[in-house]
């Protein structure tokens, strides 16, 4: 069955302005960020780059830059091994609880972001915490380790129990088994879940703005000056969050490549 | 050689709730026998072979090695192991990595585990260029061939099978059979292989033991089986037969008086004992008249099958039941269907089966 010549152009059309409607507002965004105007006009008029020359040279932004970073960071490794273990539990083992575990782990990413905030900041008042960057942490756990779970135990699903068993037979321990096994055959999914995590909790403002305290990350610090206070830099700052961004999904595919771990099983 | 009982299994039971998925086994395996354990599905061999190796624990029973307990020893601290149905080879590791897995894990030297896996791959007829393989880049047969030297790198007292010949194609399956007998005999160790084809366990075992809804049913050679079986289970599971429901008094088949028999025929039912006559079809043939065989029945020919080197003739008797009868091609009748035949065999040829309880 092929599609007819016209029927293909008008898809490639749709496709082009499907991606063009995605990719317009970032690469605005970019432009912005060479512009020497003060504030923000379009079209730009005349072409500068000395907003990334002030951005580097300003703490401000290196405390936001550190703050998020930490963060992240702090997410993506405890998601990881949260998630994996979270996800033995969810798709390997049988386990009496395993139905009622399976939703209630999953329960956070259904509510609002903004209604999770506020839980957690009323929560964190009634303990006594005082909020700062590692309340957030605890904040993005909350959403973030689930979404974390899920993506290892996609991951685990596919895994056939057999090779366990299989190790264990030929004399392995439960953590021989682990190392040699479950780990390398659960890595392709414990770094989507540690790639996830990172760009969540990197990328992420509701959470952040209500539990941060005192301190302040990329995506909040652009929203408030939008908000009140705009400065040239809030663009070039964009632009270096999603630079950032786009480092880490390099490196990750740099490191799959590397490894290339056998997605076929052996059948 | 004298006979040495390697692993002795008495009074194994298992449940799952309430459902009894093993009842009472008793069972000895002798040191360097190849034994097959063959059932149907759902008869509870799979069950049995996760006790043997340790993956699950009995109800109740005993599992004895050498003398020593171990039905509550898991399959890690066990000197046995098991080629898995799926084969269980890891993925992510290389043929070379999947055989020297259990010399690993015991710790010894790189350069002896390399030394060890070569002289493996050579047993298995496998070229040495596969040491550094992906195990997806082998076929289903080769893959065969990589478990089995990962299984046999451990170097277990016994070598437990669990069905894996049963994913690959006939011919593959036929040639890796005679490969396994001849291996068994190279090797000189203890194979326990469980099956639900029949086929596979006549080729290749010492011992055949028949299981059924979670007991044994028989336990003895694939010719005593076939020939001498003791359940009408049995008899009808190892292929094609005739089955006649007799007494000590009554010769003539209880209930149908189709069978008809010389009178002075020591079929060992005393009097009134009830008991099952059984005789394979290639074991009956034409005769001219009554009396010139030990049993006879008259039957009109229903259909002629081909296969291959034997036919297979199915007879419909007086009394609505089926006879079949196989014949080499070179003894072919000559008939057409709607013929009426009469058909007869020695009692040499034929079996009784007393009914048991």
């Amino acid at each position: 069955m092929g599609a007819s010549r016209s029927t293909k152009l008008a898809l490639y059309a749709y496709a082009a302005l499907v991606v063009a409607f995605l990719y317009l507002p970032l690469v605005s965004v970019g432009f912005a960020s060479i512009s020497r105007a003060r504030y923000l006009t379009f079209p730009i008029k005349k072409y500068a780059t000395k907003w990334y020359g002030s951005a580097f040279a300003s703490e401000t932004v290196m405390d936001l830059l550190v703050v998020s970073l930490r963060i992240a960071l702090i997410v993506a490794a405890v998601s990881m091994t949260v998630g994996f273990f979270g996800a033995l539990a969810f798709a390997r083992y049988n386990w009496r609880y395993r139905s009622l575990f399976q939703k209630v782990i999953l329960l956070p990413i259904f509510f609002p972001q903004a209604v999770l905030g506020l839980a957690l900041l009323i929560w964190f008042n009634a303990l006594g915490v005082i909020p700062d960057w590692k309340t957030a942490v605890v904040a993005h756990l909350v959403w973030i380790a689930p979404i974390a779970t899920l993506i290892i135990a996609i991951r685990a699903y596919s895994f056939d129990p057999a090779l366990e068993e299989a190790a264990s037979d030929m004399g392995a321990s439960t953590w021989q088994i682990l190392r040699e096994i479950t780990i390398p055959l659960l890595m392709p999914g414990i770094i989507s879940a540690g790639l996830f995590a990172f760009l969540l909790s990197w990328g992420n403002f509701p959470l952040s703005l209500f539990t941060t305290g005192a301190d302040s990350t990329l995506p909040e610090w652009l929203y408030a000056k939008v908000v009140s206070g705009y400065t040239p830099l809030v663009p070039t700052v964009g632009v270096l969050t999603v630079a950032g961004s786009l480092l880490l999904i390099g490196i990750a595919f740099a490191v799959f490549h590397v490894f290339k771990f056998a997605s076929s099983r052996s059948a | 050689m004298a006979a040495t009982t390697i692993l002795k299994l008495d009074g194994l039971s298992k449940n799952f709730g309430a459902f009894q998925a093993l009842r009472n086994i008793c069972l000895e395996i002798i040191e360097g026998e190849f034994l097959t354990i063959v059932g149907p599905s759902g008869s509870g061999k799979t069950t049995l072979i996760r006790l043997l190796v340790g993956m699950d624990q009995p109800t109740e029973g005993e599992i004895r090695l050498r003398g020593t307990r171990i039905e509550s020893t898991p399959a890690n601290k066990r000197p046995t192991c098991m080629v898995f149905q799926s084969l269980a080879l890891f993925p992510h590791r290389t043929v070379g990595q999947n055989i020297e897995f259990p010399l690993k894990i015991r710790g010894e030297p790189p350069a002896r585990r390399k030394e060890r896996a070569c002289e493996l791959l050579e047993l298995l007829r496998l070229p040495l260029e596969y040491y550094g393989k992906r195990i997806a880049q082998c076929s289903g047969g080769e893959q065969q061939r990589v478990a089995l030297a990962r299984a046999l790198a451990f170097d277990p007292e016994i070598l437990f099978f669990d069905e894996p010949l049963s994913a690959l194609d006939y011919r593959l399956r036929k040639a890796l059979e005679k490969e396994l007998k001849d291996l068994h005999e190279r090797t000189g160790k203890t194979f326990v292989y469980i099956t639900h084809s029949l086929e596979e366990a006549m080729v290749m075992s010492d011992r055949i033991a028949i299981m059924n809804a979670g007991r044994f049913e028989q336990i003895a050679t694939a010719d005593q089986i076939y020939a001498r079986p003791v359940s009408k289970f049995v008899a009808e599971f190892m292929g094609e037969v005739n089955l006649f429901d007799i007494s000590g008094t009554d010769r003539r088949g209880i209930g149908s008086g189709s069978l008809g028999s010389k009178d002075n025929l020591d079929l060992g039912l005393a009097g009134d004992e009830v008991g099952t006559l059984m005789v394979r079809p290639e074991f009956v043939r034409r005769v001219e008249g009554k009396g010139s065989s030990d049993f006879w029945v008259r039957g009109q020919l229903r259909a002629e099958y081909l296969l291959g080197s034997r036919l297979h003739y199915e007879f419909d008797c007086d009394d609505g039941t089926t006879l079949t009868v196989e014949k080499l091609r070179e003894d072919r009748f000559r008939c057409a269907p709607g013929d009426e035949f009469l058909l007869g065999w020695d009692l040499a040829n034929s079996h009784v089966i007393r009914s048991r309880g």
